[in-house]
């Protein structure tokens, strides 16, 4: 079997991309809580927010979700492939047809309004199996979410398949 | 403090059947540009599907929503796993619920899922949670 990740593929092992900056605001936390159908008041309203001891709303859990998909897919329109999805940050394969794989995510401090998160990329593992229709590659990405203040609020591990 | 859950205890389920506007918005809130979720057309003749998929992070939202809805005003979420085995179509309606695998001082363990009404996983994980 031809393998599908090749020499030039193998060279992306370890990458570590460009660190990115996501500024919180609360219209951002607002629409993704919209979106999920979250309905506590913190996430939407600054004096409840206050009441429940933030200092400012706070993001819904899987917010980092929202940053790192920024970081990779807010790019030039010409780097996006026919399919949506931003060409530039996945090895060269053979295949583009890609499925959410699996996630471990960690939780730091809350992430809220205001904060600065800056999103920590690196392309930690690639792998070939064989799948039940055929060849199947996993690409393993590892994503640290920091605030302004140096805290940790996520570490996410992310496989993506490729078939 | 609140007593802490019994191994074995089913967490409430909470069932999803998200429109193609839920997919949408969730979409267009991540800046997700992939068109699986919202192209129609595209889905079908290009990619093999039979629908717009509903998104794996949206499912991985719905089990953190199910497991914190049982366990936030007792404990923090501290970790989450979940992977998807199954895709999920615009139109399946997905029961998202869990069991309490372990309980502790040191935290509580849930096991958790996404399911068909025809019981296949869509998407399955864990959830580690610590006392407040």
């Amino acid at each position: 079997m031809t393998p599908l990740i090749t020499a030039e593929a193998r060279a992306w092992a370890d990458r570590k991309y460009p660190d990115f900056d996501f500024q919180v605001t609360p219209t951002d936390i607002a629409r993704f809580a919209r979106a999920t159908g979250e309905t506590n008041p913190i996430h939407f309203d600054h004096e409840q927010a206050a009441k429940a001891g933030y200092s400012d709303v706070v993001a819904p859990t899987m917010f980092p979700y929202v940053i790192r998909q920024h970081g990779s897919a807010l790019v030039p329109r010409e780097e996006l492939e026919l399919d949506g999805s931003p060409g530039t940050d996945v090895p060269p394969l053979p295949t583009r047809r890609a499925m959410a794989g699996e996630t471990a995510i960690e939780f730091g401090p809350p992430i809220l309004a205001g904060d600065t998160i800056t999103v920590r990329k690196r392309l930690a593992d690639m792998y070939e199996k064989q799948g039940r229709s055929g060849p199947l590659v996993f690409v393993e990405m590892e994503f640290t979410f920091t605030n302004q203040r140096g805290a940790t609020v996520a570490k996410e591990s992310f496989t993506r398949i490729y078939r | 403090m609140k007593t802490l859950p019994d191994v074995g205890a089913e967490i409430p389920t909470q069932v999803h059947s998200p429109t193609a506007l839920d997919l949408f918005m969730f979409s267009a809130s991540a800046w997700l540009l992939h068109r699986i979720h919202y192209d129609t057309p595209f889905t079908i003749e290009h990619e093999g599907h039979p629908g717009l998929l509903i998104h794996g992070p949206l499912q991985g939202v719905y089990l953190a929503q199910a497991a914190e809805a049982y366990l936030a005003d007792v404990a923090r979420l501290q970790s989450m796993t979940y992977r998807h085995l199954a895709p999920a179509y615009l139109g399946d309606q997905l029961e998202c619920g869990g069991i309490v695998s372990a309980s502790d001082r040191d935290g509580i363990d849930l096991d958790l899922w996404a399911r068909k009404p025809d019981g296949t996983s869509t998407t399955t994980g864990t959830a580690r949670f610590v006392l407040r």
